[in-house]
């Protein structure tokens, strides 16, 4: 369980979290929506514990900033990608806290070729990362994540740079990290897809949470259209499913 | 060929030692090479025989040109080979620039700076002094830059423009210095090509202490080194605190690159073409490949020495020289290569 209370963040002179207070749920699939800017992607790095903020931010009872004793998985919307480095390489750096940053054990290697095939990586682990196409890449960095067996998965905009079908199959197999019992926490400009995915939706705007609670209460929710002035509806299908439009 | 192999090849391991021992084997080679060809030469058995202390060994002559001159020399080139080749790879890393090389923050520039107040000063009982004065001037650039960029941590680019920066300033008042003492233009230019000449036991010593200190806090941090190839976030969930390796990174490269300035001046292209090599033929980039490129750097040094020494025998090239006359093709070739199998 994740315990946010008073955190707010400055960078230069600049608040781009104030005052948050917020309780994520362990073995959960959270997610942030609200407009650019809103602040998510400093959440989830303040929630990763790289960000220096003040107010208390911790996990499992421990304050997280600057502690390397957490094993979390961070999935980044733009990653720096390597020039010359395979996608063995690029997926087994997941493996390197674990390994302690010696030769790559036996279990790493049997590990990271069963993550290959179950992304569809496997075939191509020897080409260059830098060569892969944006739905491969994404997949690559979901390999990675998989291979840390993290305890908490930060994903920031996992689907943004993917066609519809790349999508769901990115969204599935990071669906498959709650059965193993992997608390999964990440920003999402689609709300159709995070309300089908996530169990908790956190509306953010301007730095604040305007709202959080169950996915299929809070996309009904006035806080929701009030993040995005109310430019936005909320149908619901025959299914029960939610879908979010914008207003022409 | 080799692509086709590679696409099927099962999960490769990230770093393979047998290119290490490789490495290794050929340093012995170049080495024996380096301390037998000469203006005189010296032959193998004789070599052995001395060492071991068999009868049949070198005259007192020889022992004397094996000891004092051929030993110091080859050991002094391959410390700076070894020194300037890691420090290459790990500003390249540092800086994700490809083109980084030992001298880009201003060390070059600060060390030549710091020979030619040596070399020109109006006492002239300086020269001895001339590997401390580079030493200093080089490390002080860096540092003169580091301060001046101020923002490292947000942005390791920064430091590279202040290098440059700084590097400038220092090379202005060097030619100031050098036109005002005209009688200095030839020995500062001819340490500006790299000399190692002057090697000696003494030199051997002191340079040895610094670079094997830097070189161990390298290779031991190497691996955490690969985590700077991504963004910060990254790198700190998978277990590396950015700002700490990359601030270790430069300062202990920067040492090894004033230790290798001072002893030896600047030998161009070491630190460049000595880093691509290993990770072109080995088609890895992990920096578990330093102590490759470390011995790979120090066998191409004696290897360089060992031309500028026997190419004009008995007159020298500066070694500067060599090394790029032989880098530079050689660069393009695996240049070439790597550009292949990335297609």
């Amino acid at each position: 369980m994740i315990e946010i209370q008073d955190l707010t963040v400055r960078i230069g002179a600049t608040e781009i979290l104030k005052d948050l207070n917020l309780t994520i749920n362990a073995n959960n699939w959270t997610c942030f929506v609200g407009p650019n800017g809103a602040g998510k992607t400093t959440l989830l790095k303040s929630i990763l514990g790289s960000q220096p903020y003040a107010g208390s931010l911790k996990d499992e009872g421990v304050e997280v900033f600057n502690n390397h004793d957490r094993n979390v998985a961070f999935v980044p919307q733009h990653p720096q990608i390597p020039v010359g480095m395979s996608v063995t390489e690029y997926v087994m750096l997941g493996r390197a806290k674990r390994d302690g940053w010696g030769t790559e054990s036996k279990e790493s290697r049997a590990l990271v070729v069963d993550t290959l095939k179950l992304t569809g990586l496997y075939g191509m682990q020897n080409q260059f990362i830098t060569r892969l196409s944006g739905g491969e890449m994404q997949r690559a960095l979901i390999a990675r994540a998989l291979v840390q067996q993290p305890e908490l998965i930060l994903l920031d905009e996992p689907t943004s740079a993917l066609d519809l079908h790349h999508q769901i199959s990115v969204l599935n197999k990071i669906e498959i990290l709650k059965e193993r019992d992997v608390t999964i926490i990440s920003t999402m400009h689609d709300i159709t897809l995070a309300a089908m995915y996530a169990d908790q939706i956190v509306v953010m705007k301007q730095g604040r949470i305007l709202r959080s609670g169950p996915s299929d209460i809070v996309v009904h929710s006035e806080q929701l259209k009030e993040a995005f002035e109310n430019r936005i509806n909320v149908f619901t299908l025959d299914s029960g499913r939610s879908v979010i439009l914008p207003n022409k | 060929m080799l692509v086709k192999k590679r696409g099927k090849q099962e999960l490769r391991s990230i770093w393979d030692w047998r290119i290490t021992a490789v490495a290794a084997f050929l340093l012995v080679i170049i080495g024996l090479l380096g301390i037998s060809f000469g203006p005189i030469n010296l032959a193998f058995d004789q070599i052995f025989k001395t060492i071991l202390g068999l009868p049949n060994g070198l005259t007192e002559q020889e022992r004397s040109v094996l000891i004092d001159l051929r030993l110091p020399r080859v050991l002094l080139a391959a410390l700076v080979g070894g020194a300037l080749a890691t420090s290459g790879a790990v500003y390249q890393t540092v800086f994700r620039n490809p083109l980084a090389d030992p001298y880009l923050l201003g060390a070059a520039s600060g060390a030549g700076l710091g020979a030619t107040i040596a070399i020109t000063n109006a006492h002239g009982n300086l020269y001895g002094l001339l590997p401390v004065f580079a030493f200093c001037g080089a490390i002080l650039a860096v540092l003169v830059g580091f301060f001046i960029s101020g923002k490292f941590f947000a942005e390791p680019n920064s430091l590279l423009l202040s290098g440059i920066a700084v590097g400038s300033f220092a090379t202005a008042i060097q030619t100031y210095l050098q036109q005002r003492h005209s009688a200095s233009l030839r020995p500062v230019y001819s340490w500006i090509l790299g000399e190692l000449t002057a090697a000696s036991w003494r030199v051997v010593a002191w340079s040895s202490i610094y670079i094997f200190i830097a070189l161990a806090i390298l290779f031991a941090i190497s691996k955490q080194l690969d985590g700077l190839a991504l963004t910060d976030e990254e790198a700190y969930s998978l277990g590396v605190n950015p700002n700490q390796i990359r601030v270790i990174a430069v300062i202990a490269a920067t040492l090894a690159t004033a230790t290798a300035v001072a002893a030896s001046g600047l030998i161009g292209f070491v630190g460049i073409v000595v880093p691509h090599l290993v990770r072109g033929v080995s088609h890895r980039v992990t920096n578990r490949a330093l102590p490759t490129i470390a011995l790979v750097g120090a066998g191409f040094l004696v290897l360089a020495d060992l031309g500028a020494r026997t190419l004009l025998s008995p007159a020298e090239l500066p070694i500067g020289v060599i090394t790029a006359f032989v880098g530079a093709p050689f660069f393009l070739v695996v240049l070439r290569r790597k550009r292949l199998v990335n297609q």
